[in-house]
């Protein structure tokens, strides 16, 4: 039986037509307007609108980009490095404006002010199951840096990006891929697939420590992103180790490595909640696949992949391994259009663009409200400085 | 096959559509469902519930249940006492302090409150019943064993407090 796989040429597809394209691109456009806050009773103050107008414009150009190219990962790479540097900004001028610093004095851990990320939510787990217990200074109800907030919102995304979350949610992730994106070829090529383990062993850890000590143990230690959001304020000697250890992390897995390898070395060989977040890939309903047929392993994809989710083996198996965080990278470097996008259940490289156009809707949609408003309010607090 | 294949594009839709309602439905419904689920703030952090009050005229002394810290926890027991409102307290504190409710004192606690709110403070504890252990010139030094101001009124207005955590000592 013949499939359209087989009867696609192997060239690049054509671009897709301007016209087809804002037709596509429509509903992100309305969507982003919905999100940025332009709907009846929404604030009128112009920094406000202007802020939530060009990051609706942001996203929507980009959207319409991965439309009309039909390749996502360069678009999705640019919304994801803005996020990424954005983030720090907005964060810590309300860090500032709120406490004066960006380290985390006791009282305010007390009154359970502590702003609560996604990151200890695999480690929080066991304690909360066994005890009923969060064992973080933070505040279960409330305003948006509130637990249940954040772990609604994970909960839900997760149920539509799996471990899509990586790379189109975090907003950690963009600073490394922004920096691995600077020198045009990796000075570091050869990397023990081993390294991708450790993850797993950072989460082993950190679950049992945080369980035994009753304390966001990969907060409070190993976190390399308090060094650019906040940390605890160093008041004694232990604390200031904390915070050597935060800024060396920091340094070297989100910076120099990046530098050097051209991948997302924290993610792919530090973070414990991407190694949490990769067994969810497991239910969600979009993957990339490999097509064997086509396939004649040049290894570009594996080279390609930010992530280290490709590997000989996988390749040969026609898929990737369960970190893929579902980029688009292998698909838009390959030559033979052999790595595609796919929904469970079809057939392998049957019309993958509708795969890949599904899952976008989806991701962007999410990407819009939650990575989108964070831009915003930073491009808000940008322009408060400058107006 | 075909089977598969449309439940697999049916799936997918229904992504979409979770993704949609994503901000308006199920962020809230899966928050409120983890609200549910009955959890707590670690009291090592909240100090635990306040369990009665001791009026002192124009302010009042909150006694809070004492908290005993998890097996490996780095903190020691420890019971917290609020002083509300910081606004009606007097230059200098010292009150005995009955924490058991036995009708006798059980500590007394001097400190000084300062003008400036994020003046640091400072607090001595004598201990008048073994179960609570004496302090000198405490400050925040941890979780288990401090003196601070938290001001709640960035939540509810008016409801800033000095609290003292007094480490619990052999019985």
């Amino acid at each position: 039986m013949a499939t359209e796989a087989r009867i696609l040429p192997f060239a690049r597809p054509a671009p897709r037509g301007i016209l087809w394209s804002l037709f596509l691109t429509l509903p992100i456009f309305i969507w982003s307007l919905l999100m940025m806050g332009f709907h009846p009773g929404a604030s009128a103050e112009p920094l406000s609108r202007i802020s939530g107008i060009l990051t609706a414009l942001f996203m929507t150009v980009l959207f319409f980009m991965m439309m009309r190219t039909r390749s996502t990962y360069r678009w999705r790479r640019i919304f994801f490095v803005s996020l990424g540097v954005l983030f720090p900004i907005g964060f810590i001028h309300n860090l500032v404006v709120a406490r004066g610093t960006m380290g985390i004095p006791i009282e305010e851990m007390i009154a359970g002010r502590t702003p609560f990320c996604f990151m200890p939510i695999p480690i929080l787990i066991l304690p909360a199951a066994l005890t009923k217990t969060v064992a973080f200074p933070g505040s279960l109800a409330g305003n948006s840096h509130g637990i249940a907030i954040m772990v609604g919102l994970w909960l839900a995304f997760t149920l539509v990006l799996g471990k899509g979350w990586c790379s189109y949610a975090c907003f950690f992730g963009g600073i490394e891929e922004g920096v691995a994106a600077i020198p045009p070829r990796a000075k570091i090529r050869k990397l023990d697939p081993r390294w991708r383990l450790v993850p797993w062993a950072v989460l082993l850890a950190m679950v049992l420590l945080s369980l035994a000590l009753f304390e966001p143990a990969y907060c409070m230690w190993l976190c390399p992103f308090k060094a650019v959001t906040e940390y605890v304020a160093a008041r004694n000697l232990l604390g200031l180790v904390q915070n050597v250890i935060f800024i060396l992390l920091f340094a070297g897995l989100v910076i120099v490595l990046p530098f050097l390898t051209k991948k997302r070395t924290q993610c792919s060989w530090f973070c414990p909640f991407g190694a949490f977040q990769s067994i969810f890939n497991k239910i969600s309903i979009f993957e990339m696949r490999i097509d064997k047929e086509r396939c004649h392993p040049c290894l570009l994809c594996q080279n390609a992949c930010p992530n280290l989710s490709l590997s000989k083996e996988s390749i040969a198996r026609g898929e990737t391994l369960i970190s893929c965080m579902k980029c688009g990278a292998c698909v838009d470097v390959c030559p033979r259009q052999a790595a595609v996008w796919h929904i469970k259940g079809t057939q392998i490289a049957w019309k993958p663009e509708r795969a890949r156009l599904m899952f976008l809707y989806s991701a962007w949609a999410l990407a819009v409200m939650f990575g989108g408003t964070i831009i915003a309010g930073s491009v808000y607090t940008i322009l408060h400085f400058i107006v | 096959m075909k089977l598969r294949a449309t439940l697999g594009y049916t799936a997918a839709a229904i992504t979409i559509l979770v993704a949609l309602l994503t901000p308006f439905l199920l962020t809230g419904l899966f928050a409120k469902g983890v609200l549910a689920l009955g959890l707590h703030v670690d009291d090592v952090y909240s100090g635990g519930p306040k369990v009665r009050a001791i009026p002192m005229g124009a302010y009042s002394i909150d006694v809070h249940r004492p908290v005993y810290p998890h097996l490996l926890q780095s903190e020691k027991p420890f019971v917290q006492l609020d002083w509300t409102p910081v606004s009606a307290l007097p230059r200098h504190v010292s009150d005995a302090v009955d924490i058991d409710g036995d009708g006798l004192p059980d500590v007394r606690v001097t400190f000084d409150v300062p003008q400036d709110p994020k003046a640091p403070l400072r607090v001595d504890v004598e201990s008048l019943n073994p179960h609570y252990q004496a302090m000198q010139n405490a400050g925040k030094d941890k979780f288990s064993r401090l003196i601070v101001r938290v001001d709640h009124a960035k939540d509810t207005p008016g409801d800033d407090v000095i609290l003292v955590r007094i480490p619990l000592g052999n019985p």
